[in-house]
Formats: C-alpha cells, structure tokens, sequence
C-alpha cells in the first residue's frame, strides 16, 4: 500500500496533509503531542516504515499468505488451542492499539472533507494508523531495553549479592562499615539499597562536590526517578533538594554546618559517609562529631564506606562496628619495577629527567600494536614536573604520530582538563600527564597502562612560621595500589612503578590523614562554635598534635575570634557561621560596617576561590595587553576587583560574549562564575545575621514593575533553555586530533577561528549554548550586579583607601615588611619578612612581582639632612593572604599599605618608649620616629579612631546599627590618617634577640604623674602599670614607656624650654609634661578642629593653623614653622656643619 | 517536580523467568493520561522514567496466557502475538505459530546474543 496507489492529490510529504492526519493521531491531549519531538520522531520514522513497506511488497509478498494456514494447520494433537489467528500479520504482534474512532466518524459526518479532494481518505488513515502502532511499539522496546540494561547492570556489580546482608546490618546495628574496593559499586548502591527498603531521609557525604552532582544525577537515574526530587544533591551553592528528597548527597563540609545549625540531625535517619579513608579534615572531624551523635539518638543509623585500607581502624572507633568487606571489580594489573638509575635521578636543584618516562612510552609502542587500543596516565608530583616530561613525550610523539600527550593538573583551565576524557583517534594512544588528582578525584576510562613515580607534593603547615609548605613526599602503599588500579578499570592493564619493589616496601602504609598535616584554624573555631568544648580533648579517630590545636587557638585569639579565655568572641561566632578562611570572614564584617559592602563582597569572594588568571596565559603577549587595565598597583584584590567588575560589565554588553572577552584575557570563566556565586552566598549570610539593611522595600515604580515583568519572561525563557540542555547532556566525547596534545593552549587565541578553519564543525548547536550563562542569568540579576560592578569600579581614592585599611584589618596579622635593600635589588630579587618568616618573595602572578618599585621609599625623602638615613614618612607593608613556601616561600594576594598608619590602627602589641621616638610593634617591628611628641599625638588620635570603630563594630554586631552620620564621620578620619599622616620614622624588623630583650620589666615604683599626664593626653584612658612590660598601659594594645631604651636612658626625664603657642607659658618641659600641658591648654572654640588637626598637618602650607612652636637645639631659639619649614630649618644646620 | 515523577508506585513487579524486578505505577488496559491508547492485555505499566512527559509509559510485563506467569515483554522472556506467551509456552506450542515467529525464535536460539543486547 504504497501512496504511489493514492489520489494524486495526496502528497505524504506535504505538511498540509500530515497537518490533516495530525488532528486525527496527534490532538492536543492525545499521547503524542504535535510538534513534541515524539511527534517529530514518528514523521521520521514513518518515512522509514513506508519505504521499508514498498521494499518489502517488492520482494514477493505473496508467499506469506500461503504459507501462514499450513503452518497453523499442523497442530500436535492434544495440546491446547491457542486460537492463534489464520493468517500471519506483524499488526498481530503489537500489544497497543489506537482508537480513534470519535475524530473519524466526526469527519465522515461532516462529508466536506472528501470533496476538498485533499482530506485523507481511510485508506490513508490505516496507514497512518499502522505506522503509529509499529512507532509505539518500537519505542516501547527502546524504553524498556534501556531499563532492562539498567537492572541487568546493577545485577552484575559486585556489591549486589550483599544487597540483603547489607539492608539486615544496618537495620540491626547503629554503626557498620561497608568495606569494597574501586568498581565494587558501594556508592551507587548502598544508598539505593536502603532507599528500596525503607529507609528514608537518607544523607550520604562525599568529600568532592562534583561527586555529589554526578551520583545524585547517576542514582537518581537508576532509581527510576531522574525527572522527579527523591534522590537530589546539595552543594555550596546549589540544590536539588525539595521536600520530596528521600536520598540526599551532600559534600562533608555541608553536613557540618548542618550540624551547627541542628545538632541531632534529627532530619536524618540514615547518614552514610563515604570514602572515609581518604582522610579528609572534614570527614574526620564529622566522624568525631557522629560517634557523639550516635550515642545521643539510637534511631540514627550511620554507614561508612571506604576502601578496603585500614578497615580496623574505623570499626574499632564505633566500638566494634560490624564490616562488611566487598570485592571490588578490577581486571588483573601486571606491576613491573622499573627503578630510575642513579644517573638519572634529578637531584633537589635539577630539573626532572625525563628519560625514564619516555622509555615507557617507547617499550609500549614497542610492545603493543597500535590495534589494541588502551591510553597511558602518568603520575607526576607537580605542575613543573608536568611539564618538564611534557615536552619530552611531546617531541616524541610529533615524531611517532603514535601519542597524544595531555596535561592534567587543578591549575589548568577547565577546558583543558576536560581534554583528558575526549577520546585517542585510531592508532594513536592518550598519554595523560597528571598529578594525583587522577588517583581519585578525575576517573578516566580506557587507561591501560599506569606509570608511578612514587612522588606525591603534598601541602603541609609549619605552624613555627606560620606556613604553608608544598613538598615532594614519597606516597605510600595505599597510594601506589590506588594509582595502580587505575590500569584496570575497563581491562588488564600494566603499571610501571620508576622505583624499586623495597622502596615500594619501604613505603607508609597509610597516606598521613589531612588532619595531621593543615593549620586547624576554621577546624578549632568550628568546634567553639558547636559547643565541643576543649579541642585539645576532643576524641578524634586519630588525634592531630596539641601544639597545632595551639597554634590554631592562639591564631583565633590574635584574630579576636576567642578572648582570652578561649571562648568565642561576638564576632568569633559569626566568623565560625562563614564558609572562609577567618581573614576573609573579618574582612566580610568589616565591610557590612562601612558602605563598602559590595566591593568587600567582591574581594572576599574572589580571595575564596582559584585565581581566574590562568598561568599559562601569562606569558602570552595579547593575554597580558588585553589585561593591563584589570591590573591594580594597589594590590591584587584590587585587580581582582577591578576584573569581576569589567566581567559582569562585558556580560551586560554583550550577552553572552564574556566567553570571548575571557579567553582574550586568559581568564577561566569559571571561577568568575563561582565568584559571582559565593559573593551572593556571603551577601545571604551577612543579610541573614543583620548585618545588612534589607533591599529598599519602598513602593514599586511603573518603571520597576515593567522591569520585574520582563526578568519574569526571561527567566522563564532560560529554565526552558536550562530543560533542553539537561536533555541533551551526555553528548558523545569528542575525538581529539593529533595536533592537540601537549601545551597547545587555546587560552588567548580565538579558538573558535580554529576549529572553523579545521572544517569539524563539532560544535553543534547544542553545545554552543553557555550552559553557565543561562544558570548565571537565573540566579542573578544583571542589571543589580552591574550597578554594583560600576559603583565599585569608579571608587574615589578615599573609598579605595577605606576599603584597603578593611582589606588590611582583616589580613593582620599576615603582614610583610620589605627589605630595606629592596630598592638596589633586581626587580626578581625584592625580598620581605614576616613575624615568623625571612626572605619570603613575591610570587610571580602578583601584580608587585612585575612592578616592584611602587613599593620602595621615594628616594627624594630618602636621606634628607635632619631626617636621619632612612627616614619616610612613606614606608608601606605588604598584607598577604597566603604564604606557601614550594622551591620559595612565596606570598600571594598582596596588598600594599602605609606601614605606622595601619599599624597603628589595627596591631594587638604596640609599645613605646619614654619620649615616643621608638615603638616596637608585636615585638617584632621596630620603628624609629624623629619626633616623639608629634608621635605621641598620631598615637592618641589612633588610639581614639580605633576606640570609635570597635564601638560601631560591637554596635553593628549587636544589630543595633551605627547612625548614618557617625559611620560617615569615623570613615573620613580613618581615611585622612591613613593617607595624610605625616611623620617620618624608619622601620625595621627586630632580631630574635633584640625581641627578647625588649621590655623595661615590672617597675617598683610606677610614676603617678606619669599616668595622671596621659590621661589628659589621652582622654578616656586609663592607663595602668604593665605588671609585665613596665611601663603604663594606655589600652589593651598601647603600652607607654615599657621599652628599654639602653642607648637613651634618660630621654624622658630631659626637659627642653618651650613655649605654649596658646597661653604663652615658657618653660622647660619634658615631651610627656609638654604633651599634657597642650592637651589642657586648648582654647575651648577651637578644641573640636584641634582633635583633627593632629592627623591633618599634612599639607605643607604657610598657613598659619598648620604652624607650630619649634625650639631649635643648635640655635637656641624657638621659631614659629610648619613642619615642611622645620625641616628646612634643620636642612641648613646640617649644610653649615 | 515531584509531579512530573508521575504515578505511585503500587507494587513491585517481577518477571518470574528473568528475575527483572521494577516498580510499577499501573495495572490494566488503559494507562492514565493516554486518550486514544488501549493495551490489548492486562499489563504491569510503569510511568516513563527516562521520559520528561507524565503520560509516557512502559509496559513491563503480564501474564503469559497459558501458564499465568507473570513475565516481562523482553524478547528471552515472552512474546506476543494476538495475546502474551512465555517462551516455554512458545516452545512448547510452537507448531500453532506462525512460520515468521518461528524463524525469529530459530534465529533467536542461534545467536542469542545478538537478538537483545540487554539481556547479555
């Protein structure tokens, strides 16, 4: 019945007449939809089935008809009738019909259609009608092969014949392990498991986030459920939770704060926490927390699941949990030794040979042909080691054509990382570089050949220097079986281990537990805030050292995050509720306090994740000019800063291209992506703790309405746009071309130009969608962000000024001071210290790495006559965010400050001399002012300016906000002593033993009229006699007269003529005795301008308000003179002599 | 969302020859949602997991009409032709089938592997 035998009017490809047996088969309520891609799909296929129909009628259709009676006819007597039809019809075997009498009878009674000629007839409709049946069926047996698959799949794990044994376990025990191996399954389905047997409210924890989203995505999938909420996720900053989820997967991090938040859990009935053994500082924090919380709630069941590594260990900890032990499934892994030969191995100083390496690959091309497919990974310790071997492979593999050679390491943009999955042409192998982030966190299929090198960087923290510390380190045995299996996860595999079987004998069993090897700052302040108690007493599966608890409480102490007693400070206990580091955290309520939240959001956020700039850009020319105007001699926040703003700015511009304005400056999108996340993240959890004013409420313009309603349409466009590519996912790996491998970076390039010119065209329409672009317009609101963006991006020098003394209080105590030879030093060579650390560098990807000079002393001030050898009133520090010490100890994320200024403003230890020529800053910086007594002046003004800020800061955390007028008040002084403030002095750092030395001691007779003179200079002080330091305490961070002075004992007790410019009073005074007497002698009109002209006497004016009393040692005389004429004044002594 | 996970479950189903066990949402003739679409037996129907669509669904199995077993659609299980057979049952009455169902058994037997790749 081909349409060949139709009225001619009836054409099957016109849309008109399938238009016409639309409305019969596919109305709006019917099974298949018009216009659904079910409905696209049967037009495809019917063109099939008829062709497929003619092909058949051609071919002799008649036998079948004879046939088919005989055949029926000849039934064994005695068995029953089955009442099988006569005659053969593949109808016959189609369980579906279609009724669709109503519409048919309708148009028969209208009758019109038939004398329009073009209706279909009936025969058209059985055809169509036959077609529908033959579609239906065949996507029945799609549908239910695709869930045959699925159940015969998950039969054959090996995990499955512990189904029951598993579901009993943990029904009758509170605590059991689940010990398999990789392939065993244990991830998938255990949770499933439970979930089919009962169980509901089930948590499950992973160490990484991305394992969250691909198990959920994979369990859901497997339970039948993909399109509904039962099984969903839950990550920083994204959910598919709802209050349907039964199956919750969610990273450690997460179920900790969730335990802040409700510390029974009691949402919970089952939690598993898998990979244990991994020892994360989460996770063994979190198991520490739960074997409390079992005890609390019976009804709780916890399962942990880990490799089979150190089972005893965890089951001995839950008092003797049962275990249940799993094979895994891995095919055999041949081990072959191959020790690097002494004459090969790199020694500290030297590059990586990388000869070893390649003879691997040689022996393979040697051994193996081509035919048998099966790619290399390659274990390296680090990023420098990557490439050193890199290069070699690469060579080799331009000249074999065999190999494409690919890096893998966290620093890479995440295009390149996701290069490794994409799949070898053939003939050609992948030979995938890596660090050990392949040994768990990146899964790679198709790896049959494993090369270790035994070498592991692992971060470490040297609490003496206050350090983080990146070495090589020799792994352990768990390691190289880890690194080994990844050879055997599709087939068998080889591994070559460049070492020698004793070593691998020699090696630790165990990795060491992260526990043992970070600062436990955030850990500690996570345990004040639960309420655990003492965190040196806490019973930890493997307790990490007292000294490092230490260290980390008196770091939290130095922060102010716990008082002396160790228990949480206000603002402790809000930095213990933010996901960051504790310098940020303060740096982010420091902010809520002033109007400078948004900047300050910004930064923390950007300070939080990887930096957007990628490395290999970097030497990239057009990278580096494209990147200019983002760069900020100020410091690298601000560059930071200055690039989110331009990002979110570009996004606006031009919707959709800020992929191409980051690639050309070799930006990874992605972090500005998480940037944008976690900013929003910290703006929700300062709102949530009053520490922002709620949005504007006020009455809704037309304007707005208009605005909110077309956001409203867009969004909705963009959840359709996020559904088809949530369909589409999981599209078909690319095949990589041989050209690609090896440093081949697109970064910077226009790698779209490329591939059009490659003539591939493997983008597809799908795929060109920015799948980020769309999740970022639905979470964000553009048009607010790049109102923010542009208000911070044009910050006057005051605001960038305030936002750096934030920026820097929240940084302290990570200061850096320069060495004071910087300025004769190559720019590579510019050295600095911290408290703890000498000689630390810049490292390279910091703006003052390329631009070192905007750091020195302005050498014009330098080696002024009366100002002593280096003299400034220009001095800076360098406030870091990390110091990480790999072949260097490096700080990174700098910002540069004016050095008396901010520490004075925000140091906990400052003490000074008798006459205030000399302050020692927490003992560890020592500088020395050429006038004390206009010192002593800066002091107090600080002194009150930092009074004034801790008040508005406790109010401010008490949610009692601070007045508008009085924030704006403490602002403009703030900014005014941070920038105008002028005193010279030199800074230096203390030896250890000058450190020690430092104090006058306890004194038996403590000078009352000392203490009743800086009561008046200090007003609302109360000083004190330092039971200690000696000397008088002013505050808990100023103590007056406690340094030993060994080359100027008696300089406070000199007393020099002077006369009061108010009353006229002249008489021999010392500093002290002076200083009272000025702050008494105010004229009462003038006394509120006078209180700021202390911080102000900068602009040298011959005005005579800026002007002063000048006693003159070598004239004897007093003068009259602004400070710029003083030291013109001293300038002549000194040419004369 | 939890809508669009479509019908409750009302039991489990499970083929009593392969062992494929799965939830299913409906048990009859005519599956909720699907207007002109009549089953021509009584089957264990699933709501679609793999679909978007609430209406889409899949016929796990029935019974086959001689013995009663409930068996699953997949071709090493059953067949249909007019009513639902288990293949034993098949087998067994083979000579009642047609010569076009006894050729794709035949084929089936030779190179079962090929037949249905989900059932290797």
């Amino acid at each position: 019945m081909t349409s060949m035998k139709m009225d001619d009017k009836w054409d099957w490809d016109s849309p008109q007449c399938r238009a016409q047996l639309d409305e019969v088969f596919f109305r709006q309520h019917d099974y298949i939809q018009a216009g659904s891609q079910d409905h696209k799909d049967f037009w495809a296929f019917f063109e099939r089935f008829q062709r497929f129909k003619a092909k058949k009628e051609m071919s002799g259709s008649k036998d079948n008809k004879y046939d088919d009676p005989k055949c029926s006819k000849s039934r064994k007597s005695g068995s029953l009738d089955l009442g099988l039809p006569k005659e053969y019809d593949a109808r016959y075997k189609i369980n579906i019909s279609v009724c669709t009498k109503d519409v048919e009878e309708k148009m028969e009674g209208c009758g019109y259609r038939r004398q329009t000629q073009s209706g279909p007839g009936k025969q058209e409709i059985t055809d169509c009608r036959l077609a529908l049946l033959h579609f239906l069926d065949f996507s029945q047996k799609q549908s239910f092969n695709k869930l045959a698959k699925l159940r015969h799949e998950q039969r054959s794990l090996p995990i499955f014949h512990y189904r029951d044994k598993i579901v009993e376990l943990v029904k009758a025990h509170s605590v059991v392990v689940v010990a398999g191996d990789t392939g065993c399954g244990k991830s998938t389905q255990v949770p499933q498991y439970l979930l089919s047997s009962g169980f509901t409210n089930i948590a499950c924890t992973q160490p990484r986030r991305i394992a969250c989203i691909s198990l959920a995505k994979r369990v859901s999938f497997e339970s039948l459920n993909q399109f509904g909420s039962k099984v969903g996720y839950q990550i920083r900053f994204e959910t598919t939770r709802t209050l349907a989820t039964k199956l919750l997967f969610l990273t450690e991090g997460l179920l900790l704060r969730q335990i802040q938040q409700d510390p029974l859990l009691s949402q919970y009935q089952v939690l598993i926490v898998d990979e244990v053994h991994e020892r994360h500082l989460h996770c063994d924090f979190l198991l520490g927390v739960l074997r409390a919380l079992v005890g609390v709630r019976p009804d709780l069941r916890l399962v942990l699941m880990s490799a089979t590594i150190n089972i005893k260990l965890f089951s001995e900890y839950f008092r003797g949990a049962p275990v249940l032990q799993v094979p895994g499934r891995l095919f055999p892994i041949q081990v072959i030794y191959q020790p690097i030969p002494p004459e090969e191995q790199a020694s500290r100083s030297e590059k990586l040979d990388p000869r070893p390496y390649l003879r691997v690959l040689q022996g393979i091309d040697q051994r193996y042909p081509t035919e048998e497919r099966g790619d290399l990974l390659l274990f390296l310790s680090g990023v420098a080691e990557i490439s050193t071997v890199l290069e070699a492979c690469q060579t080799y593999a331009t000249h074999t054509q065999r190999w494409i050679v690919l890096p893998l390491h966290s620093t890479l943009s995440l295009a390149q990382q996701d290069k490794v999955f994409d799949i070898a042409p053939p003939g050609v192998r992948k030979c995938i570089i890596s660090t050990n982030i392949a040994e768990t966190s990146v899964t790679i299929d198709g790896v049959r050949f494993v090369v270790d090198s035994g070498k592991v960087k692992e971060m470490s923290f040297d609490p003496k220097a206050k350090m983080q510390r990146l070495q090589e380190f020799w792994i352990s045995r768990a390691s190289s079986e880890q690194r080994k299996g990844r050879a055997g996860r599709t087939g068998p595999g080889v591994c070559y281990r460049l070492y020698a079987e004793s070593d691998y004998d020699a090696f630790a069993p165990y990795p060491v537990p992260e526990i043992h090897r970070v600062a436990l700052d955030s850990l500690v302040l996570q345990m004040k805030s639960m309420g655990l108690g003492d965190p040196g007493s806490f019973s930890f599966i493997d307790p990490p050292p007292a000294s490092s608890i230490q260290t980390a409480v008196t770091y939290l102490r130095e922060q102010g995050a716990l008082d002396v007693s160790g228990e949480l400070t206000t603002i402790g206990s809000l930095l213990a509720q933010l996901p960051v580091d504790v310098v940020i955290g303060k740096m982010l309520v420091l902010g809520s306090l002033f109007n400078l939240v948004e900047p300050v959001l910004t930064i923390a956020a950007a300070l939080s994740v990887q930096s957007p700039f990628l490395r290999s850009a970097q030497h990239n020319p057009d990278c580096a000019t494209a990147r200019q105007p983002l760069h900020s001699n100020q410091g690298d926040p601000f560059t930071l800063l200055n690039t989110f703003n331009a990002w979110v700015q570009a996004k606006g511009e031009r919707g959709g291209g800020s992929r191409k304005w980051c690639r050309r400056r070799g930006l990874e999108e992605q972090r500005l992506y998480e940037m944008v996340n976690l900013r929003r993240q910290f703006k929700e959890l300062l709102r949530s703790h009053g520490l922002l004013e709620e949005g504007s409420g006020g009455a809704v313009t037309p304007e707005e309405r208009r605005r909110r309603r077309d956001r409203l349409t867009e969004r909705q466009q963009l959840h359709q746009l996020k559904r088809q590519h949530d369909l589409q996912e999981g599209a078909r790996r690319k095949v990589l071309r041989l050209e690609e491998g090896g440093q081949g970076d697109s970064s910077g390039s226009d790698d779209d130009n490329a591939s059009q010119g490659t003539g591939k065209g493997k983008k597809t329409e799908g795929q060109n969608l920015d799948i980020q672009e769309v999740k970022f317009k639905l979470r964000h609101n553009v048009d607010q962000l790049q109102e923010v963006a542009s208000a911070s991006q044009d910050l006057s020098s005051r605001r960038q000024a305030l936002l750096k003394l934030l920026l820097c209080r929240g940084l302290y105590p990570q200061l850096a001071l320069p060495d004071e030879h910087n300025a004769t030093r190559k720019d590579s060579e510019q050295i600095f210290h911290t408290r703890n650390k000498q000689g630390v560098v810049i490292h390279p990807t910091s703006v003052f790495a390329s631009d070192p000079e905007v750091l020195h002393v302005p050498e014009q001030e330098d080696g002024q006559p009366g100002a002593g050898k280096g003299q400034s009133g220009r001095h800076q520090l360098l406030a870091f965010v990390t110091l990480l010490e790999t072949n260097k100890p490096y700080v990174s994320n700098c910002v540069r400050v004016p050095a008396l200024q901010l520490l004075l403003l925000v140091s906990n230890c400052v003490d000074s001399n008798g006459d205030c020529t000399r302050l020692v800053v927490d003992g560890w910086l020592e500088l020395c002012l050429s006038d004390g007594e206009r010192t002593l002046g800066v002091v107090s003004t600080a002194l009150e300016l930092r009074a004034e800020w801790e008040r508005l800061l406790q109010a401010q955390l008490c949610k009692r906000r601070p007045s508008a007028r009085d924030l704006q008040h403490l602002s403009d002084r703030l900014v005014r002593f941070l920038l105008y403030t002028e005193v010279n002095y030199t800074i230096r750092r203390l030896t250890a033993l000058q450190s020690q030395n430092l104090y006058v001691g306890p004194q038996s007779d403590p000078t009352t009229s000392d203490a009743q003179a800086l009561k008046t200079i200090f007003p609302g002080w109360d000083p004190q006699p330092d039971p200690i330091k000696g000397g008088l305490r002013v505050s808990s961070y100023f103590t007056y007269n406690c340094l030993s002075d060994p080359s100027d004992l008696y300089s406070e007790c000199l007393r020099t003529f002077w006369t009061c410019p108010h009353c006229a009073l002249y008489m021999p005074f010392t500093p002290l005795e002076r200083m009272q007497h000025q702050a008494s002698c105010k004229p009462p009109e003038e006394q509120p301008a006078q209180e700021e002209s202390e911080s102000e006497t900068a602009a040298p004016s011959s005005s005579s308000s800026l002007s002063r009393l000048y006693h003159c040692d070598i004239c004897d005389k007093d003068l009259t003179l602004t400070s710029t004429e003083i030291l013109k004044h001293k300038r002549q002594h000194a040419v004369a002599s | 969302m939890e809508a669009s996970a479509g019908g409750t479950v009302r039991g489990m189903f499970t083929c009593e020859l392969c062992g494929l066990a799965t939830p299913f949402t409906y048990f009859g003739q005519k599956p909720p949602n699907t207007r002109a679409i009549v089953l021509l037996e009584e089957s264990y129907v699933l709501k679609d997991p793999f679909s978007h669509d609430r209406e889409k669904f899949i016929v796990l199995g029935s019974s086959c009409t001689v013995c009663h077993k409930v068996v699953c659609v997949g071709t090493e299980c059953s067949l249909f032709y007019t009513k639902r057979f288990c293949l034993p049952c098949v087998r067994e009455n083979l000579d009642q089938f047609p010569q076009q169902i006894q050729a794709e058994l035949a084929k089936k037997k030779s190179a079962p592997l090929h037949t249905d790749p989900a059932k290797r």
